[in-house]
């Protein structure tokens, strides 16, 4: 399939000595010469329908397999997803669930019952996943500022904040921010699992995107109150839920992790979850759930990698197929240009 | 206007205030910011980034970090910038290094060493041997008690020879000491740039003698950077100093040349600036609406419900950010580098060196390497182009016997050297004519040879010929010549030179003879200047035959002719031709007119017949550019015989009855436009016809046909692949030149002479020949190449792969930038259409600067095919010629790729990482490594042949991908803080790039293979035939032929050679015959052979260019 150029010039013409003198011909000052006459020794690759044929062939082979150990991996990891927006509204209020939502007077509790399938193996990761939600919105994902997350109130060139930069009363917001207001405030309660909530944030993002002593600072005072609100004594570098939250997600559906079950869930059992129905979806029509799931080498359940192989290598042996006969049918020796002749000119 | 010199007046000149220093540089320390900044920003695509970072600052707009655009502007202005510095730099160097030079010069009467820049018009300046001349000075005095002086011009027009100068008249005889006090007045024009011409009058105050106005020409002066020869000191008034000089006027600013490239790349990058527009409203207008709808149920987002006025412009604006990078920054330094590398590679090429005189090709011109391969017309001088320039005496006709008719060397002829002992009067002035009717200068070297130094090749050759035949031209002393015949001393007083003009066409001396006192007219000239002045009865018609005869020959024909004058009407003529010498309006004109009136009544004394050799492999070189599909115009001010015999030996025309030769002649405008009406009516009828059709014109008829029947003359353009065109002016070729350019054509010049000058630069190309004379066309050239076969590797070797290079880069460029683009143009789909960005702003700025322009730069060492098959197949350049690697189409495919190529990378990432994963940070890194990926490969299977530097740039630049994002997730304070460390270790990234590449490349890779095999190009055919070795043997035909033609034309091809001996000087049909034994037909069985009509058809109508390449 290659070949090397360098001898094959040289063959035809003996190459016209250098113009430094030939006793100082060391190799990078032929090499030198080589490229100011570009006559660098070149690979020439040659698609050659054997080799051609065979990188398709050799493509399907390798994608088909690597297609079925993700799918394998995709399936090993089990989750159960639980919708619960809908749900966790009281019959009275299905038709109003904005009313609903935004009546502080209402208790929001909710109890949900999550059927156990298969074994699961801890650590059972706990995600709330959000749909149709926009964190991705330029004048969302841009309302933040992370100096003032690392540094507290004494960072005051916050302007990108807007419009939760400040309170009416002029004092500023910690954290400051559409991002940081609209923090997700459901909470979910296991009964019975041992369930920890500690580590979910990423380390580096604790250690080093928000401050050991920032605390929060005049957050969700104002007349319009968004989502969570933030224990003013913890720093923020603490509030691993806040931290979660502060990491924007690029997609409309997003699961953000809550915790992590610290023990193995049989088949058959029953999750109990208590959970405060707080946080408005509703007037935007997005959705809420809770989703359990377990962990395998390549994450989450996400079977699009496997299909996606799968379908990659069976296409390319389909066109490796095709070229094949293409190349029976129709075969022909390179170089000639006969029937091609005849194909342009007419 | 007119300028008025005082001589060694300091009062006087001060009014001119005008002091010497030479400057040629564009800024000073001052200007160069704002000068240089206000140069960049005329160009538009500057402008169009200074405003996209201009509207970065307003952060309520920008997607990203203003640094993203600001960096990467900053950072090509500072490129550029630098580089106008460094080269500015090195010209004030230089001009220092002319300024501080120190001269000497006379100031109140005195001696002093002063530096050249201090020198004030006016001022008397004294030079040395071997001093280079500070300003343009009018010579006063020389060493040599006749005043004359010698003085090389090589800096001013190239001419290597010694050329004299004589002081005024009116100094002679000055003494050394009263130099230093003369006074005087010079009037002369005001600095212009013509240094042949300098039409002055001088008058000196008392106490000196010689009180009338003396005229000054050329000829007193010292113009600047010459250099004194041969002669112990001279001094003279400067009257032009500084920038004012006549070097310093003819240093001009160059018109920048634009390549068809260039200007298609503007007109693609029109394209997508309206393409971007067309996103930018579209998506401006789907945001604003999507913000009034969805937007303001997302409480989140806070919208709010009053807004400013300008809000509707916003998104707009801040989709026009995000697009912005749609239009490549890098493109103009990417392109400025890679021609820059074109260029060194011409003057690197070891085979383009004359091994003769070891003169490398020179690109003057580093911006134009892929007009090259564009090259549609060659419009070429013969003398000195085609032909050595080195002639040699060969036959001569005196009194109407032909001598050296039969071995073709008239020094060797018995009969000659016997009329010579015999002393036949004819034959002695024949031979006095040729040694002393002329301006060469006889040197004698330290060895005691005589070595003549001439202006013009002919009259050393013909000197050097009377040497041979016992007519030793043996010293100059002023104006006393010495010859020496036959070993007896015979002695001239030179009266009047009457100059060569291109026009007059003849030059004549008129000199006394010392022996007897006689006055002589000695004239020398072009046929038709001199038979018609030829005395009342004698026979011209076997003088008109013997030149018609040599010219036949391919030999170039000079009569001789001689007068005795009456001393009366010489003193006469005398007064007449003073005072036309001293006139400052159309002074040419009048001498020209006044030498009409004594070059009459000559007896014509013979012909001279000089060779003018081809160069080494003119003939395949012209063969193997025809059969790429380039036409060949050959301008030459020789004679039409000779013309067509030069062009029937170098495989210009065929020769019947494969070629047919139309004349257009005519002295009358009816008699043009019906001749070329006749031509134009067979040339329309035998286009079909696979027939070599040329027209040939002279430059008379030339004349009357661009004045009355441009239109006609334009088709015939359009429709003759090949022309002739004899006795034309060097203002006429470029006028060719600029017809065929305004047909759109691309067009190249070659020359080698002065008179070759304005067409070099009128064309497309301009290609100078170094040759013997002088640098002048080399110098105005854009190339400058030793000899012409060189033409034949620049066209088809560098120009075909500047091209091609050039075509991949700039459509890579856009397609890069459009990959990204695209992808966050479908990510705004999914951003509620806010125009957030994807990417972070150091993976912007980085993206279009860093991560993607090494690769592609690297491909400006790639080969479609080796050196060698597109020498056997130069019909492969119809690819270039026809602009098909570089077009709408090819560019569309382009786009689709880059439109194909963000769907996998976008679809695949988003579903990849959905989810838990679809961390904003994350999976922007993920599609920008999931690019960089599909870059690569995109490289590596656009590459032809792979040297280290392709693997090292394409593989080390991935790499370096990497290695730079390690970096940044290093730094705590950066926004992907240990993204890339997160994302490396994850076995889901690398599973998810292995995917993108495969499913970005597979289809690619299926479709080049489907193509390369089944709808193949000819460059694909001539890939497969040059690797696979063995198929090649079927396109052999056209492999195997040149080799052997090759050792045939080893040796030199003289015209003599090709000769059959005994040919009667009768005149005979031209084409009747083939007088060119190493003629070849283009071969019956040439598979390329529907490249010629399809080229052809391409060049009638000019559509076929854009024409898919498939």
């Amino acid at each position: 399939m290659m070949e090397v150029d360098g001898s094959n010039t040289s063959m035809n013409r003996a190459p016209p000595p250098p113009p430094q003198s030939s006793s100082l011909r060391s190799s990078r000052s032929k090499v030198l010469y080589q490229f100011k006459q570009q006559k660098l020794p070149a690979c020439k690759p040659v698609l050659t329908p054997t080799s051609v044929i065979t990188v398709f062939m050799l493509m399907g082979f390798v994608f088909i397999p690597i297609g079925f150990v993700t799918l394998r991996a995709s399936r090993d990891a089990i989750e159960i997803v639980d919708r619960y927006d809908v749900e966790c509204i009281p019959e009275e209020y299905r038709t109003n669930k904005l009313s609903y939502i935004t009546d502080s007077s209402i208790s929001k509790n909710c109890t949900r019952y999550l059927k156990v399938q298969k074994h699961m193996k801890a650590p059972i990761f706990i995600y709330y996943q959000l749909d149709n939600y926009y964190q991705n919105h330029r004048r969302y994902v841009k309302s933040r500022s992370d100096q003032q997350l690392l540094h507290g109130r004494e960072y005051s060139h916050t302007s990108a904040c807007e419009p939760e930069e400040s309170s009416n009363d002029g004092l500023p917001i910690v954290p400051c921010g559409l991002i940081a207001w609209s923090m997700f405030n459901d909470t979910f309660t296991f009964a019975q699992l041992k369930v920890s909530r500690n580590n979910i944030a990423w380390k580096s993002d604790r250690e080093h995107k928000f401050g050991k002593d920032v605390y929060p600072f005049n957050f969700q005072n104002g007349s319009l109150v968004g989502g969570a609100k933030l224990d003013p004594k913890v720093p923020l570098s603490d509030q691993e839920d806040f931290i979660v939250w502060m990491r924007a997600a690029a997609l409309l559906s997003f699961r953000k992790l809550y915790g992590r079950i610290e023990e193995d869930l049989e088949p058959g059992s029953v999750v109990v979850v208590n959970l405060f129905n707080n946080y408005n979806t509703y007037s935007f029509s997005g959705q809420k759930k809770l989703i359990l799931s377990t962990s395998s080498w390549l994450g989450g359940r996400n079977d699009f990698l496997g299909i996606t192989y799968i379908v990659v290598g069976a296409s390319s042996i389909v066109i490796s197929i095709i070229f094949i006969l293409l190349h029976l049918k129709n075969p022909r020796p390179y170089g000639d240009n006969s029937w091609n002749k005849k194909s342009l000119s007419s | 206007m007119k300028r008025f010199v005082y001589i060694n007046d300091d009062e006087a000149s001060k009014e001119l205030c005008c002091d010497n220093r030479i400057s040629n540089t564009k800024y000073n320390l001052w200007n160069f910011f704002p000068k240089n900044l206000l140069e960049q920003f005329s160009r538009f695509m500057n402008q169009y980034f200074l405003l996209i970072a201009c509207l970065q600052l307003w952060s309520l707009i920008t997607p990203v970090n203003p640094a993203s655009t600001w960096g990467p502007l900053i950072f090509i202005f500072a490129v550029s910038a630098s580089k106008e510095a460094w080269d500015d730099y090195h010209r004030y160097l230089s001009d220092k290094k002319a300024n501080e030079r120190e001269v000497w010069i006379v100031k109140h009467g005195i001696k002093k060493h002063i530096q050249a820049q201090d020198i004030q018009v006016g001022n008397i300046v004294w030079l040395r041997e071997n001093d280079e001349v500070p300003c343009d000075l009018v010579l006063l005095g020389t060493s040599d008690p006749q005043g004359v002086c010698y003085v090389e011009t090589a800096a001013l027009d190239g001419e290597t020879d010694l050329k004299t100068r004589v002081i005024p008249s009116a100094c002679v005889g000055i003494d050394l000491e009263l130099l230093h006090k003369m006074k005087g007045v010079i009037e002369c024009p005001i600095p212009d740039k013509d240094i042949r011409r300098f039409d002055a009058n001088m008058r000196l105050f008392p106490p000196f003698i010689d009180n009338d106005v003396c005229s000054l020409t050329i000829k007193n002066t010292l113009l600047q950077s010459c250099y004194l020869r041969n002669t112990e000191w001279a001094c003279g008034v400067s009257v032009y100093t500084g920038n004012q000089t006549k070097l310093g006027m003819c240093r001009g600013v160059a018109e920048p040349k634009l390549t068809a490239m260039d200007a298609m790349i503007d007109k693609l990058t029109g394209a997508i600036f309206v393409f971007q527009i067309v996103v930018v409203l579209v998506l401006g207008v789907a945001g604003n609406v999507w913000k009034d709808t969805e937007a303001r149920k997302q409480w989140y987002v806070q919208y709010p419900e009053e807004a400013p006025w300008y809000e509707l412009l916003v998104i707009p604006l801040r989709f026009e950010l995000l697009c912005s990078i749609m239009i490549p920054i890098s493109i103009k330094v990417s392109l400025d580098l890679v021609k820059g590398l074109y260029a060194k590679f011409i003057e690197w090429d070891v085979e383009m060196v004359d091994q003769e005189t070891g003169t490398a090709s020179y690109a003057a011109n580093t911006a134009i390497s892929e007009d090259l391969g564009q090259v549609e017309y060659i419009l070429t001088d013969k003398t000195g182009t085609l032909t050595d320039n080195k002639m040699i005496f060969r036959r001569c006709c005196i009194g109407g016997i032909f001598y050296g008719n039969e071995n073709g060397d008239a020094l060797k002829d018995t009969q000659l050297l016997d009329a010579i002992t015999s002393g036949s009067t004819d034959v002695i002035r024949f031979l006095t004519v040729m040694a002393i009717c002329n301006t060469v200068i006889p040197v004698r070297s330290k060895a005691g040879e005589i070595i003549y130094k001439a202006q013009s090749q002919d009259e050393d050759a013909l000197v050097a010929a009377a040497a041979k035949l016992h007519m030793v031209f043996v010293g100059k002393n002023a104006n006393r010549l010495e010859l020496m015949f036959n070993g007896v001393m015979i002695r001239y007083e030179v009266l009047e030179i009457l100059e060569f003009t291109s026009d007059r066409k003849r030059m004549s001396v008129v000199v006394r003879d010392c022996q007897n006192g006689k006055i002589i007219l000695l004239s020398k000239g072009a046929d038709e200047s001199i038979l018609p002045s030829a005395c009342a009865g004698q026979q011209t018609r076997t003088i008109a035959e013997a030149v018609e005869h040599y010219a036949q020959l391919g030999l170039r024909t000079l009569c001789l002719a001689w007068r005795e004058l009456e001393e009366d009407e010489y003193l006469e003529w005398s007064v007449k031709f003073k005072e036309a010498s001293s006139v400052l309006v159309d002074r040419e004109w009048r001498i020209a007119e006044v030498c009409q009136r004594l070059e009459h009544d000559l007896y014509i004394l013979g012909v001279t017949a000089i060779e003018d050799r081809l160069q080494d492999g003119v003939p395949e070189t012209i063969e193997t550019l025809r059969k790429a599909g380039i036409n060949f115009w050959m301008l030459t001010g020789d004679k039409q015989n000779t013309a067509i015999q030069i062009a029937l030996s170098c495989n210009f025309i065929s020769p019947e009855p494969k070629g047919q030769l139309l004349l257009i002649d005519g002295k009358s405008e009816e008699d043009v436009s019906r001749s070329l009406e006749r031509v134009l009516l067979t040339m329309r009828t035998t286009t079909s016809e696979p027939k070599d059709v040329a027209f040939v014109v002279d430059g008379w008829a030339l004349e009357i046909a661009l004045k009355h029947h441009r239109k006609d003359f334009v088709e015939l353009a359009i429709l003759s692949r090949t022309a002739i065109c004899c006795r034309v002016t060097p203002s006429q070729k470029a006028q060719l030149v600029e017809i065929l350019k305004s047909c759109d054509y691309r067009t190249l010049a070659i020359g080698d002479g002065g008179n070759d000058v304005r067409m070099i630069q009128q064309a497309d190309i301009g290609v100078g020949i170094s040759g013997r004379e002088g640098l002048q066309a080399a110098r105005a050239a854009d190339y400058s190449i030793g000899r012409f076969r060189f033409l034949k590797r620049l066209i088809l070797v560098h120009g075909r792969y500047s091209y091609n290079r050039t075509a991949f880069l700039s459509q890579y460029s856009f397609y890069k930038s459009l990959l990204i683009c695209f992808i966050q143009i479908f990510f705004s789909f999914i951003s509620g259409v806010s125009g957030t960005s994807l990417f972070n702003s150091v993976s912007l700025m980085a993206y279009n600067v860093f991560y993607t322009s090494v690769p592609v730069l690297v491909s400006v060492i790639d080969k479609d095919l080796s050196e060698t098959t597109v020498m056997q197949h130069p019909q492969i350049l119809f690819y270039c010629q026809a602009g098909r690697l570089l077009n709408p189409s090819t560019f569309a495919g382009w786009f689709g790729r880059s439109l194909f190529h963000a769907i996998v990378v976008f679809v695949i990432t988003i579903h990849a990482y959905a989810y838990e994963k679809s961390e904003m940070e994350e999976l922007g890194m993920v599609a920008l490594s999931g690019c960089i990926w599909l870059q690569a490969f995109v490289v590596a299977q656009e590459t032809n042949s792979f040297t280290v530097l392709q693997h090292l740039s394409i593989w080390g630049n991935l790499v370096g991908f990497y290695v730079i994002n390690f970096l940044f997730s290093a730094i705590p304070s950066s926004g992907m803080y240990t993204i890339m460390f997160r994302l490396c270790s994850q076995p889901s990234y690398w599973i998810t790039m292995f995917l993108i590449v495969g499913a970005g490349m597979g289809p690619i890779f299926a479709l080049k293979y489907y193509r390369y095999t089944y709808r193949p190009s000819k460059i694909n055919i001539l890939q497969q035939a040059e690797r696979m070795g063995g198929p090649i043997l079927t396109l052999g035909n056209i492999e195997t032929q040149p080799r052997t033609i090759i050792e045939k034309d080893v040796s030199p091809i003289s015209i003599m050679s090709t000769q059959p001996k005994n040919r009667s000087p009768v005149y005979e049909p031209l084409l009747s015959e083939s007088p060119n034994a190493i003629r070849r037909s283009f071969g019956p069985g040439t598979p390329f052979e529907f490249f010629q009509s399809q080229s052809r058809l391409s060049s009638s109508s000019g559509y076929t260019r854009n024409c898919k390449d498939n």
